[in-house]
């Protein structure tokens, strides 16, 4: 029984988490929040995080991949909320997880190389804004119809997948409308995407089965970025409570405080656990895996809204101003707590796999 | 990551359910068979049942064989807890004495008291209770008034103790009273004394409590006596050995209570298809829904904590403080499934047998019993300031 990463794990982990603690730290955050017009793409860090491998991780190694688990990917999630690492890592991820499940050789072959180097950076819209797994476009002939709605990156992407009706489809977005949006999380870039009858290409292997896979796989991710930010909210709220004094004493000391800090953390541990083992169980192909999914997005969703809010309600007056790092993680934390469906859509998901 | 117990660890499992297919009778194993018996029958019952367990070598897993124990690994003990609880075994008439006596008279016991306490322990020729809490000292422990005067060879005991488990069952008492007045310091003069409770002195009482069970009880102690060679720990040293006697939970993985909740989880959601609501099965109100859904993750994020817990006492690491995380998690789970069971069955809370083919008794006694699980064995209240001190490192 080891419930744990193994060496290996631990020094991807590690390699992550110190590139970042060296190069990319809150003060390259603010630099986004503060100028409006700063590219949510930073041309170093996207470079970096090409040549570390962080792309490659799910990519086989006949195509230049790593040929890793999802739990890798996992690793790489966490230490990227943690940092509120902007780009589109997750996209390209998910492009090339929706390739190397559903894609035709030369389609695999065409792109899985140049989007694990970077080359290539990618999109999805995987759900109509709001729905857990309704497909956003309409296919009808290998053209896409329909609005694409505050999908993340689509106005950098090289290369959309997109859900249909009848399966998973790549999108050149230069052949689409795109209208960016500004974004309260300035981590991210979204866009709305008007497909306007746009000559798709469909994934051969398409199927729901496919489709739900991706969604799972991309909630696992989401989730443990979420796992990440709540951890780093609730560490950095405890460090700032041991020495703040009120009354004459650190405010940590006081009871109201500590007790609800407690269950962040206990809550903030399952969470970390709940998305370790979902991915775990992608990598093994457990039975539970769906419900693994579902419960580890719920939880992860639910912990970095109570995480982020402590934050900014155990700083006081500073956790509410722009200067303070509080509203990073928090905003990040809005933006995926209802990506790739919500608590409370997981929840019906779980019911309706465990009761129906 | 490899979540299977090794081959060792599954050769215990099939050779302990091939005991218990053979030795623990269907009708055991409902809740009704239980129902029509007296505490004291169904006491005994237990108390029999569990000799013979031990008598066939699944007592004591990860103890050493020298104490009688099993010589197990931590894998092997989870499994025992996960199996005992999946068959629905009686619980053990012994909680304290194996929880928290054994291993500490294993660790600082003399020679003679673990020739005299851990065998007859371990085959329930002795019930031992614990006697900790007193009316004035619950979570606050050091508080407690109880007296133990030296005389001679012995000492006289005057006190109360409460919330005593088993006491209308028990043998022994391991219990803290104060041996000399050191002034000041609360947590000085403390000894853990080792008492027979079959003496003119000793009295306990039964407490109902909300489930209309007696499963604890007061012991008043009267000029009670206790020989001197009955210290746990030696004299004056009680407070430092019953910290090294709590510390003993520590290694539960909790896997225990998850097979045990879960159980009760899938038994609330058949129910949740039974009962109606709205015209309609309550199964597909939403709420219950949530509701249903959300102690489901609550329960399998114990599962995964459990898998945690298994995985450092495996390594051979203490858990430490952490120790309070999982009493925390096991019981405010409990809490929760019972509450969504509460939420389900509504109005029929109320009564044991609503309506025809459906009968409450079982999980309503559960549901009342969760609400003291956050209160034994150190409260909610306590256990968070520990995480929040000891884990997190907060400011006391």
């Amino acid at each position: 029984m080891k419930f744990s990463l193994t060496d290996e794990q631990r020094a991807l982990q590690d390699a992550v988490r110190s590139y970042l603690r060296d190069k990319f730290g809150p003060t390259q955050v603010r630099a986004l929040y503060d100028d409006a017009s700063a590219d949510a793409v930073p041309a170093d860090l996207w470079r970096a995080i090409g040549e570390q491998g962080w792309l490659a991780v799910l990519v086989p190694e006949a195509y230049d991949g790593l040929g890793l688990g999802l739990l890798d990917a996992a690793i790489i999630a966490r230490a990227f909320g943690a940092a509120t690492v902007p780009g589109p890592w997750l996209g390209t991820v998910l492009v090339g997880e929706a390739l190397r499940l559903a894609g035709s050789e030369s389609q695999q072959k065409s792109l899985l190389p140049q989007l694990a180097a970077g080359e290539v950076k990618g999109a999805v819209a995987l759900s109509r804004k709001g729905s857990l797994n309704r497909p956003p476009a309409e296919a009808a002939q290998g053209k896409l119809t329909g609005r694409l709605e505050l999908v993340d990156y689509a106005g950098v992407a090289d290369v959309l997948v997109v859900a249909a009706q009848d399966g998973l489809y790549l999108v050149d977005p230069s052949a689409t409308t795109i209208t960016e949006h500004e974004s309260l999380d300035r981590t991210v870039r979204l866009a709305d995407v008007e497909l306007g009858g746009v000559a798709a290409e469909r994934l051969e292997g398409s199927s729901p089965e496919i489709l739900q896979e991706l969604l799972d796989r991309a909630a696992v991710l989401a989730a443990s970025d979420l796992a990440g930010i709540a951890r780093k909210a609730l560490t950095d709220t405890v460090e700032y409570d041991k020495t703040r004094v009120q009354f004459g004493k650190p405010v940590g000391s006081f009871q109201a405080i500590k007790h609800h800090l407690a269950d962040v953390h206990l809550g903030v541990t399952m969470a970390e656990y709940a998305a370790t083992y979902a991915a775990h169980a992608f990598d093994i192909e457990a039975p539970d895996r769906q419900l693994a999914a579902s419960i580890a997005k719920a939880k992860a969703g639910d912990m970095a809204s109570e995480s982020t809010g402590a934050m900014i309600q155990y700083h006081g007056g500073i956790g509410y101003t722009w200067e303070h790092d509080s509203h990073f993680y928090f905003k990040r934390a809005k933006r995926l707590e209802y990506a790739f469906g919500d608590a409370s859509q997981h929840r019906e998901r779980i019911a309706s796999l465990v009761l129906d | 990551m490899d979540l299977r117990f090794s081959k060792e660890d599954e050769d215990f499992r099939s050779e302990l359910r091939a005991w218990l297919d053979a030795n623990l009778p269907a009708e055991m194993r409902e809740s009704s068979w239980w129902a029509d018996k007296s505490d004291a029958e169904q006491f005994e019952i237990r108390r029999e049942w569990e000799a013979g367990k031990a008598a066939a070598g699944f007592a004591g897993i990860q103890w050493p064989t020298e104490y009688g124990g099993r010589g197990g690994t931590p894998g092997m003990k989870a499994i025992y807890d996960e199996e005992m609880a999946l068959a629905n075994a009686p619980r053990t008439v012994n909680p304290l004495g194996l929880a928290f006596l054994g291993p500490t008279v294993m660790a600082i016991g003399t020679d003679e008291q673990k020739r005299e306490i851990i065998k007859p322990l371990l085959h329930t020729e002795v019930i031992w209770c614990q006697g900790f809490s007193e009316p004035g000292a619950g979570s606050d422990l050091a508080a407690l008034q109880m007296k133990a005067e030296p005389q001679g060879d012995h000492y006289v005991l005057n006190g109360q103790k409460i919330w005593t488990t088993n006491a209308m069952h028990g043998d022994k008492i391991f219990t803290l009273a104060r041996t000399s007045d050191p002034g000041g310091a609360r947590h000085a003069g403390i000894s853990m004394l080792l008492v027979d409770m079959h003496q003119d002195g000793v009295e306990a009482r039964p407490l109902k409590q909300m489930t209309g069970e007696s499963e604890f009880g007061e012991v008043f102690f009267t000029d009670a006596v206790c020989p001197v060679d009955q210290v746990l720990g030696g004299e004056g040293n009680g407070w430092q050995t019953a910290m090294l006697l709590l510390s003993f939970e520590r290694g539960s993985s909790a896997i225990g209570q998850y097979t045990e909740f879960r159980r009760q989880w899938d038994a609330v959601a058949q129910l949740s298809k039974q009962l109606d609501r709205d015209g309609a099965p309550a199964v597909k109100d939403p709420v219950i829904r949530q509701k249903l859904a959300n102690s489901l993750v609550e329960l399998e994020c114990l599962k995964y904590h459990s898998w945690h817990v298994l995985t450092q006492t495996s390594a051979g690491k203490d858990l430490g403080f952490e120790a309070s995380m999982t009493k925390i998690m096991w019981s405010e789970t409990f809490r929760l499934v019972s509450d969504s069971y509460e939420a389900l069955v509504g109005q029929a809370f109320q009564v044991p047998d609503p309506s025809p083919g459906v009968t409450l008794d079982e999980l309503t006694t559960m549901a009342l019993w969760s609400r003291s699980c956050t209160i034994w064995g150190g409260s909610q209240q306590v256990q968070r300031t520990i995480v929040a001190e000891r884990v997190l490192g907060l400011p006391r």
